[in-house]
This record gives structure tokens, C-alpha cells and sequence, in this order.
């Protein structure tokens, strides 16, 4: 008899997630426990594992499909069952009033093959089908906002919110109604970005084939490999005076994020789509386990890998990680996006350093020349609309975060302009945390000797404790 | 004195229209208590009732020197000081219907009726709790020199609260018009006075406030009106507070959740046969007060009165409900 | 601003908030021949904390009667006292003590009125020294009024100025019901302007202190002026508050928090009494149930006692109740919207 394979409900309030990586192919026999598809909800991702040993056959929710919680998304069949032509689910809904064949889920399964109409492998996952599209949940906001907006007739759910975990608040809706009444201007969205000093041209820029670009140096220890995650707008290349305080024990592998460095430039929709291309690229490093270090944008990618991936994981370091907040300096990320030269990148980057004094201008004219590609700049401002939008984080990885059981240690400046220190605070009670003084928002670059201990050390407690 | 030493006390010193009076009031009592039971086994009153079937002649005796300007406090077990002191059947029957017409506007029920306007400062659901009160009316008493005086009821359970010692000790403090009447009927609730109090008789406490005690036969009509009104007139007089413990017993059960396991039928029957109300009647046959025409008399009159009393309760009206918080705070005066 | 009614010839002067309840009292005492005082040590020794003062020698000792220390008879005099006709005022020396007295304030005293069905009154009043602060630990330092707020047939008062603290015990005296005063034992020694003469401050009106446009901040005795102290702070800082002092627990003025949370949209509760179950969680029900709801812009917050009895350590005490850096703090996190 078939075993049903279904969408859990992995979180507490999700009502849907979205089918987006197959790791088994229909027909492809696997076994019970095996990783066998990836779901993502509005707040996590999350590797589903078989739940029998068999053949996998009739994938109604193909990748990038939207599921209801509780629903078949494929079927596996004992190795000497013979497979029916069509799904059990298809089969009642064919046979309409007849007798349902013995297999038959029932009503649960109809709605899902109503729901999960066949598409192509590429589909993007933001189109929905209809049934689904109501499954959104309510946008968090206060009731004045509530109240301004339906009196404005606005729909909450294009607002984000500048309160804590997104709320959006009164003067949230006020903004966006004065931006409505005022004529819009050529570029930019007014709300996000107020008067651009020389609005740049507008550049078109085009999607590139390929694979996120990944860099090793191989170590001489027997420790797991570290991954680097770097940050918005910066490159593999920027974790170079960590590296060198880390030192050679461990090999060093390097993830430039897509449209940065030297990965390919995506257009973009969402940070989970931004995440599941860095889920990929750790996917292809066929890691036994590693331990993750990101920063900034790069620790909320790390905290989406480790959540999806825990068994590959041996420790998670966070530098400075996004995703634990709303509030962030969307003025600098756009500044340093949109210069085009030393002169004009040289101020916003030092509003990464707790010390001004300490961005150079060598260090800013070697910055600039890894940003010469203008099509990549543009890429990135792209990017920054759509995961920091109005100058706000649109996603939340806490629960993410809560959900990491390896060891975890965080690393923050006490005088980070960036990203508030305090979103710090959200970590679980196991982790550690190590609050820098005199520090900004890039600590690996700032004090890479105070971070390469940090994160040696629990390097050291992570391969202790999984011996143990 | 009119008559002579042998005579009882209240047959020496009140009218005989006072006693006749006093008769009926008993049989009152009695009728209305089994009325309200025959009711609540009807399923025509809800709650609970505590009924004084055997103590009629504490309540009434008690009150017997007592005006309309002087108070009593009651207890739980409160009915018969409610007639005692002058209540209406037909109303009290209405707040146990839960009426507007009664006491209480249906707001009080069996443990809280009361006829404030003669002098009852209410019963009390809580054992002790009427005995401060007691004292401070007293207190009113004295500080406004209104001549009143308060009998406060209470049952041998409440001697053991703390409210008993505390109001006591004030009242013979401050030399307080009050009488403190003890209806020692033995049990507070299951528990007997052996097991829950430490001296043998509850008047032995009054030595420890200072102030005359003594306990009398409480089914004994003529001792309880002597006792009691000796101590009224004391109060009456400035002289301070009395304490009276009347030994007496209820027929029935604690209340009517009461499965009677600490009780022998023998006790039980011991202490009917020595029905107050049958003691009076023959004792006021005897000293030519009435004869038994007027004894059956007063009886059916009484068990007249009870049957009205039923009969107005049952039409009578049922509060609104959208009234639940009135009488919650006074009034709006206009 | 909610003036209290005066009597128009009243004039103003400077008073303790102690002398102003005792003024009131003393004006009480020689207006009503029923007006008595009662309480521990309230005669020659003028009262734990010297508020009845010399009004032993002025009126007497049964018009200013020491009590032996029995809390529960002592109350329960004083309800069957002003059940037949003496209007009493019953001084706790402590409002902890008053939980010996449970019996007759909650049982008695507040009940008596509905369960004679409205024909009989009780117009006692019960004054209870109350509040953290001096040191005195665990069963000297307790606020009580929500326990007491819970009791229908009670009003519940808590004054914080001089001004109040006679007005609301002279409002107290005239209520045919009874009444319990809160008073911090803090605020004794504080001085403020007190009109002259009979005049009453109503009871279940609560008075705006500042008005602001960002924040509403309601607190009730000691409190308010914490609250004030914080406001002028978070002025400086750009921060306009409300601060609305409750004075009354039970009944709760409704119509002036509920229009203050409508202007500001935010609210935060502040009171000494423990934080869970306390004055705070009313005032934030009803603002939830209230059409000031759609106007609020940010979780309403309470500052209220922590979940531990007031303990000894003078830095522990204080850590125990709001205070003022406390309620800046509040008000800045809200306002920022980091909560």
C-alpha cells in the first residue's frame, strides 16, 4: 500500500509552504529517512525526510508549488507494489461518484490535485493558484494602522511595517499615503529613498547563467571545513584578514552570494529565493559537516542553511547577522550600492567601522575596484529593494535561529550603525555571545583577530561536543 | 413582684397578651421553617437553608424585653430571631422565593433576611461575623446616649473565632450596651462543643472579659426571658456587656446537605421530647395564661399565617435581571 | 482637568498631605457629632504616622477612640457602628494589617447594603497607610487596591496630592458607602497647595496632570509623581506625555483614559501594586475594549510591582516598584518602537 507523502506543518502558524527542491526523482527509489524534499514557509525552510522506503512516484507538487499543511505532495510505493497510472488522489476525482479504489486519501488528497495542476519545472513559486493565494497570513500591525488603512482603503499587506518584527504602525500607512498622493518621481520610490542626491540613470542589466561561484583554501588540520557567508555588497574576498588569524589548521571554503563577487547576477523575488541559491552551493560542496560562519546578509543566509541543512552542520558562527530585526541603515547599504567610484563609496563605507580613521582610502579605491561592474551595482540595488525594503529587514530568521541545536555564537560591535547590536538578543539561550566594544558592523575586518578566536573556540567546543 | 418566688420569671413580669404573643411567634417559627423546607423539597426555593426546629423559644424569649429601637444581630441559622423580632411570614417567605416583595428583594435569601426597620441588623453567612457589628452598634448606643441596647446571637461554633474574642474584650472596654446570647446547640456543624471548645460551658468565657456569664436551659422559655432580659436591663442601665449561653438543639441537620453521621437517633429524640414549644404551651396552660381552645388557637392561627405567607411568596414578583447590580451602592438621590 | 467642586470662598495655602487629611478630619469631627475616629494609636499618640495628631485633645477620646490591636473587631465595629447611624473613619496602621480585617471589609461592610436589598447602608470609611519605601519589608509596605478594587460595593481611593488627600476623604465622608483611601505612606511629609474649608474631590474621577500628545501614562499615588518627574525628562528628549493620575481604582474613570489613549495611541500603566493580576491589567482590558482600541499604535505596557514581596535592602526595595528612570525607559522603548 502507498505511503501518502504530505506537507507537514513545521512551524506553529503556518497554514501552507512552498514546495522548492525535490532532492529524489519520481521513479528514483529511496529510503525511509532520507532527505527527500525541501519546503519553505513565510519563516523557514526546512528538509522534510522520507517517511517510507520505496519508489517515489506521482509528484503532484512539483517544485515551486504552494501546498496546503496536511496535503499529499507525492506517493511512495513498496518496491514490489505496482504503481497505478494515476495518483490515488487523481483517481477519485476521476472516478467522481464511483467507488473509490481502496488507496484512495480522500478529500484531503482531491483538494490537492485540484490545487497542484501540473507545471513546468521553472514555475515561479510567487504564482499561486487561486485556492491558495488566501492562505497569506494577516500583516502584523497595530490597530491605529489598521484603522488608517481601511479608512485610506489600503491594503496592509504591500506595507512594511518600520516596528519591531515588521509591525507596521500608523505613521507606516500615513507615508505610504502621502506617497500615493505625491506624483512619483522618475527612479525611485519616494518612500525609500528620499532625495537621492544625483539619481543615477537607470541601468538595465541582465540575469547570467551559472551556479554561485565558490572558493576553497585547503587546510592542513583534520577539523571540519569552515564556510564563509560574506555580507551585502562586499565578496569572498573581504574575509581575508579573518582568514589569516584563523590560520591554515581548517580548510577554508567561500560562498560569494548571487550578484556579488564573482557568482552570477538573479533577479531576485524574495529572500528565501536569495537563500535557497546559497543552499544550493553548499548543497554542491557535499559537506559530511562544516562549520558556517556568515555576516550581516551572509549570517541570515547561514542561519536559512543551518535551519534547512542541521545535519551537515557542526557549529554556526554569526557575525553582525541580519534577518533578527527590522531595523537596519538602508541609506548606507543604497549608498555603497550606488557608488560608482573611491570618492563616493569611501563615506558610506565608513559607517561600517566604529572608527572612520579605519577605512582608508587604499582600502576604499580596493573596494571600488571589486565593484567596477555596473550591471553587478545595479544588480545589488535591486536586490536591496527587495530584501530591505523603505530600509527595513523584510524577513525574520529568528525562529530560524531558534531552531539551531549545534553550537551557535554570535559576534556584534557595540557600535554597529548598521545593524543594531540588540537584535543580538534574539539568540537562543545556548548560544554565546560575544559583544565587541569600539567595534561597527564588520568585526572579521575591524578585530579578525578577536573574531578568529571567537569562532576558533567554538570550532573546538562544536567538534568536542559531537565526539562526545 | 405580682406573684409569687415559684411562679416562672416570665410569667411574673410580662403581660399575659405578651406571652400569648410570644406563643405564637413560636409556633410561627416552627411552621415557617417547616414550610420553607416542605418548599425547598418542592424544588420552589434554591440554595440551602440552616432551620432552628427546637430552638424557637431561645429566639423568642431572648427578644421578649427587646423595642423596636434596640437591635439584634442574627446568625446563619436566623429565622426564628427574625420573627422574634418581629418580621412578617409573608415577607420572609418572599425573599426565600427570591421575590421582590421580600426583605431582601430576592438579593438575600434564607441567610441574609431581615427586617431592618425593626431592629435586626441582618443574619450572617459568616459564623462570628455579626459580633463586632454587634458592638458597634453599641457603640452607636452609647456615643449618640440613643438608650438602645443590642442583643447579639451567635451559636457555639463562633465562640471559637477570633471575632468573638476581639468583640467581647472591646465591649467591656468601652462598657457597651450589648448582650452577647449563646445558642449552644451543641455542634458546629459535625464538630460537638467537647471536641472543638476548651471550657465545659461557653459562659466560663465571660470571666475573661470581664463581664457576668451564665447558661441556662434554652428550651426553657421563662429561664432564657429571665437571663436575657436581666442582662438587657444591666446593659440598659450603663452597666456593660453580659454574655448568655441558652444550652439548646436543633431537631434537623446542620443544613440540607446534613447526613446526620455525628448524631444518635436516641440524642436526637431525647432532645424532642423536651420541644420547647410544647414546654411554654403547657407551662402557660398550667399558670391559666390560656386554655387548650386557645392554645389550639393560637396554633392554627400561626399555621394560618404560614400558609398566606406561601401563598403571597408564590405571587409575588421575580426581580428584573437586568437589576443585578442594584442596591450594589446607594442610589442616585435625586 | 478635572477641578474639584469647591465651595466658592475656599482659599489655598501649603499643607503636608498628613495635615490635610487631618484637617479634613478635624473639619469632619466638628461639623457631624456622628463623624468618630478609630484606629490603633490614633489618640494621644496622634497615629503611627501622626496623622490624627492632636485631634484627641480637640474632640475628645470616644470621638477619637484608640482601639485595642484587633483588626477584625475593630473593623467590624466600625461597620455596625455606621450601619445604625455613626459615620466612622477607620485608620489601619498599615493597609497589610487590613488583611486581619478581610472579613468584616469584604464580607461586611460591602456587602451588606445588596444583601439587605438596598435597605441598609454602611457609610464607613477606612483609611490604610500603604505603599513601599520606608524600609519596613514585607508585611509594612504592600498595595492593596486592587485586591480591594475587586470587591463590589466599595469605592477604592488612592489621592496623590494634599489637595486630594482631603478632598477625596471628605468626598468619603459624605458617600453612603463604604470607602477604603489608600494613602502612600511616602506622600505624608509632601507639601501642596490645600484649599481652606469643606470641599470634596469625586470619587471615580481621575485627573489629567500634563497633557501630551505621545504617550499616555496612567498612575495612581506615588506613581504620579514618578510619572511626572519622567515626563519632564522625556520633554527634553522630544517626548510629549500624558500624565492621567487615577486617584480613583473603584469605580474607574472610564471617559478621561479612554480619551487620552484615543489622542496619544499609546498607553503604559503604572502602579506600585504587584504588576500581574494589578490596576494595570484593568485599565489595559478596558482600553482593549474600548473604541480607543483602533486608535492605539503600540502595545499598551504596565510598570507595575514585581512578582516578590518588598524586601528589606533598600536598593532591592526600589528595585521592586517603578520608578522613575524605569518609566522613561518604558516610554522611550515605546515610543521607538522597540516594543
Amino acid at each position: 500500500m502507498a505511503t501518502e507523502v504530505i506537507l507537514p506543518k513545521v512551524d506553529m502558524d503556518m497554514e501552507s509552504g512552498l514546495v522548492s527542491v525535490w532532492h529524489v526523482a519520481a521513479g528514483s527509489s529511496v529510503s525511509k529517512g532520507d532527505a527527500l524534499f525541501d519546503i519553505e514557509t513565510d519563516k523557514a525552510a526546512m528538509e522534510i525526510e522520507a517517511p517510507a522506503s520505496g519508489i517515489l512516484a506521482h509528484v503532484i507538487a512539483p517544485e515551486g508549488t504552494k501546498v496546503p499543511v496536511g496535503s499529499a505532495v507525492a506517493w511512495i510505493y513498496a518496491e514490489n507494489e505496482t504503481i497505478p497510472e494515476a495518483a490515488p488522489g487523481e483517481a477519485a476525482q476521476a472516478t467522481d461518484v464511483a467507488a473509490p479504489p481502496a488507496a484512495a486519501p480522500g478529500a484531503t488528497c482531491t483538494k490537492v490535485a485540484e490545487a497542484a495542476e501540473p507545471r513546468p519545472a521553472d514555475t515561479r513559486p510567487e504564482q499561486p493558484s487561486g485556492s491558495v493565494e488566501t492562505d497569506e497570513p494577516r500583516p502584523r500591525a497595530t490597530p491605529a494602522a489598521r484603522a488608517a488603512a481601511r479608512t485610506a482603503g489600503l491594503d496592509l499587506a504591500r506595507l512594511v511595517g518600520s516596528g519591531p518584527q515588521g509591525r507596521i504602525q500608523s505613521d507606516d500607512v500615513a507615508r505610504e499615503i502621502e506617497a500615493r498622493e505625491r506624483p512619483a518621481p522618475a527612479v525611485e520610490t519616494p518612500s525609500r529613498q528620499p532625495a537621492p542626491e544625483a539619481p543615477a540613470a537607470p541601468v538595465s542589466w541582465t540575469e547570467r547563467p551559472g551556479a554561485l561561484a565558490v572558493t576553497r583554501r585547503k587546510g592542513q588540520g583534520s577539523g571540519a571545513p569552515v564556510v564563509l557567508v560574506h555580507g551585502f555588497a562586499a565578496d569572498a574576498t573581504g574575509w581575508a584578514p579573518m582568514e589569516k588569524a584563523l590560520g591554515n589548521a581548517r580548510e577554508i571554503i567561500r560562498i560569494d552570494l548571487a550578484c556579488h563577487g564573482r557568482s552570477p547576477l538573479k533577479r531576485i523575488e524574495s529572500f528565501a529565493a536569495f537563500a535557497r541559491l546559497a543552499v544550493q552551493a553548499f548543497d554542491d560542496l557535499n559537506l559530511d559537516g562544516a562549520h558556517l560562519v556568515g555576516h550581516s546578509l551572509g549570517g541570515a543566509v547561514a542561519m536559512s542553511i543551518a535551519d534547512i541543512r542541521p545535519r551537515a552542520m557542526r557549529s554556526l558562527g554569526l557575525i553582525a547577522p541580519a534577518g533578527l530585526g527590522p531595523e537596519i541603515d538602508g541609506e548606507t547599504l543604497l549608498g555603497i550600492a550606488r557608488a560608482s567610484r573611491a570618492e563616493s563609496l569611501a563615506p558610506w563605507l565608513k559607517r561600517l567601522a566604529a572608527d572612520p580613521e579605519a577605512i582608508s582610502w587604499d582600502f576604499a579605491q580596493a573596494a571600488m575596484l571589486s565593484r567596477m561592474d555596473e550591471e553587478m551595482r545595479a544588480a545589488q540595488r535591486d536586490l536591496a529593494d527587495r530584501l530591505f525594503p523603505d530600509g527595513t529587514q523584510g524577513f525574520d530568521l529568528s525562529a530560524a535561529l531558534g531552531r539551531v541545536e549545534v553550537p551557535l555564537r554570535v559576534i556584534w560591535g557595540k557600535q554597529d550603525s548598521i545593524l543594531p547590536w540588540r537584535h543580538a538578543l534574539r539568540a537562543p539561550d545556548h548560544a554565546s555571545l560575544t559583544l565587541l566594544d569600539k567595534v561597527g558592523h564588520i568585526p572579521h575586518i575591524e578585530r579578525p583577530q578577536a573574531c578568529a578566536k571567537a569562532l576558533g573556540e567554538l570550532f573546538v567546543i562544536a567538534e568536542a561536543s559531537s565526539r562526545g | 413582684m405580682a406573684k409569687d418566688d415559684n411562679t416562672p420569671f416570665a410569667i411574673r413580669n410580662y403581660e399575659a397578651e405578651t406571652l400569648r404573643k410570644a406563643l405564637r411567634k413560636m409556633y410561627l417559627i416552627r411552621f415557617f421553617e417547616e414550610g420553607a423546607e416542605d418548599s425547598y423539597m418542592r424544588g420552589l426555593i434554591h440554595g440551602t437553608m440552616h432551620l432552628s426546629i427546637g430552638q424557637e423559644a431561645s429566639a423568642v424569649a431572648s427578644c421578649l424585653s427587646l423595642t423596636d429601637e434596640d437591635k439584634i444581630t442574627s446568625t446563619h441559622r436566623g429565622h426564628g430571631h427574625c420573627i422574634g423580632k418581629g418580621a412578617e411570614v409573608g415577607r420572609m417567605f418572599a425573599e426565600f422565593f427570591g421575590k421582590e416583595e421580600g426583605y431582601c428583594h430576592g438579593r438575600g435569601g434564607s441567610m441574609h433576611i431581615a427586617d431592618v426597620t425593626k431592629g435586626n441588623l441582618g443574619a450572617n453567612g459568616i459564623v462570628g461575623g455579626g459580633i463586632p457589628i454587634a458592638v458597634g452598634a453599641a457603640l452607636t448606643a452609647k456615643q449618640l446616649g440613643t438608650g438602645a441596647v443590642t442583643v447579639c446571637f451567635f451559636g457555639d461554633g463562633a465562640n471559637n473565632e477570633g471575632a468573638f474574642h476581639e468583640a467581647l474584650n472591646m465591649a467591656t472596654v468601652w462598657q457597651l450596651p450589648v448582650v452577647f446570647v449563646c445558642e449552644n446547640n451543641k455542634y458546629g456543624m459535625s464538630t460537638s462543643t467537647e471536641r472543638s471548645t476548651a471550657v465545659k460551658n461557653i459562659s466560663e468565657r465571660a470571666a475573661a472579659y470581664r463581664m457576668p456569664g451564665r447558661t441556662v436551659d434554652g428550651n426553657d422559655f421563662s429561664a432564657v426571658a429571665e437571663a436575657v432580659s436581666e442582662a438587657v436591663d444591666r446593659a440598659r442601665r450603663g452597666e456593660g456587656p453580659s454574655l448568655v449561653e441558652n444550652l439548646t438543639y436543633r431537631w434537623r441537620g446542620h443544613s440540607k446537605s446534613d447526613r446526620n453521621r455525628y448524631r444518635t437517633k436516641e440524642e436526637i429524640d431525647a432532645w424532642i421530647a423536651r420541644d420547647p414549644i410544647l414546654r411554654f404551651r403547657d407551662e402557660l396552660m398550667a399558670h391559666g395564661i390560656i386554655d387548650v381552645d386557645a392554645a389550639e388557637g393560637i396554633e392554627a392561627a400561626a399555621r394560618q399565617e404560614v400558609e398566606e405567607g406561601i401563598a403571597f411568596a408564590k405571587g409575588g414578583t421575580a426581580p428584573s435581571v437586568t437589576e443585578v447590580t442594584r442596591y450594589v451602592h446607594a442610589e442616585a438621590r435625586p | 482637568m478635572n477641578a474639584p467642586t469647591r465651595h466658592p470662598e475656599v482659599q489655598s495655602r501649603e499643607l503636608s498631605y498628613a495635615e490635610a487629611i487631618r484637617e479634613a478630619m478635624g473639619l469632619a469631627l466638628a461639623r457631624d457629632e456622628r463623624v468618630i475616629l478609630m484606629g490603633e494609636d490614633i489618640g494621644v499618640y496622634g497615629g503611627a504616622f501622626q496623622v490624627t495628631g492632636d485631634l484627641v485633645e480637640r474632640f475628645g477620646p470616644d470621638r477619637v477612640r484608640d482601639t485595642p490591636i484587633s483588626e477584625l473587631g475593630g473593623a467590624g465595629v466600625a461597620v455596625g457602628a455606621a450601619l445604625t447611624g455613626l459615620r466612622p473613619i477607620f485608620e489601619f496602621q498599615f493597609s497589610d494589617f487590613a488583611t486581619l480585617a478581610m472579613e468584616q471589609i469584604v464580607n461586611q461592610a460591602a456587602k451588606m447594603r445588596y444583601m439587605l436589598g438596598g435597605e441598609a447602608s454602611v457609610p464607613v470609611v477606612f483609611r490604610m497607610p500603604s505603599g513601599s519605601g520606608t524600609g519596613a519589608a514585607a508585611q509594612h509596605s504592600q498595595s492593596f487596591e486592587a485586591w480591594f478594587g475587586h470587591v463590589p460595593g466599595l469605592k477604592v481611593v488612592q489621592p496623590s496630592t494634599p489637595e486630594d488627600a482631603k478632598g477625596l476623604l471628605l468626598a468619603a465622608l459624605e458617600d453612603p458607602d463604604p470607602v477604603v483611601i489608600f494613602e502612600h505612606k511616602l506622600l505624608y511629609k509632601m507639601k501642596g497647595h490645600v484649599p481652606e474649608g469643606w470641599y470634596t474631590t469625586p470619587i471615580g474621577k481621575a485627573a489629567v496632570r500634563r497633557t501630551g500628545r505621545d504617550l499616555t501614562i496612567v498612575a495612581s499615588a506615588i506613581m504620579v509623581h514618578r510619572a511626572l518627574a519622567a515626563a519632564e525628562t522625556l520633554a527634553a528628549e522630544g517626548i510629549d506625555v500624558e500624565v492621567i493620575d487615577l486617584r480613583s481604582v473603584r469605580p474607574i474613570d472610564r471617559e478621561t483614559i479612554i480619551a487620552s489613549v484615543r489622542k496619544t495611541g499609546r498607553l503604559i500603566c503604572v502602579y506600585e501594586g504587584v504588576r500581574t493580576l494589578g490596576v494595570g491589567a484593568e485599565i489595559s482590558a478596558m482600553i482593549a475594549e474600548s473604541d480607543a482600541f483602533d486608535y492605539l499604535d503600540a502595545p499598551i505596557l504596565r510598570l507595575g510591582g514585581a512578582e516578590a514581596p518588598i524586601p528589606y535592602n533598600p536598593d532591592l526595595e526600589k528595585a521592586a516598584v517603578p520608578q522613575t528612570p524605569d518609566i522613561e525607559t518604558a516610554a522611550r522603548r515605546l515610543v521607538r518602537k522597540e516594543v
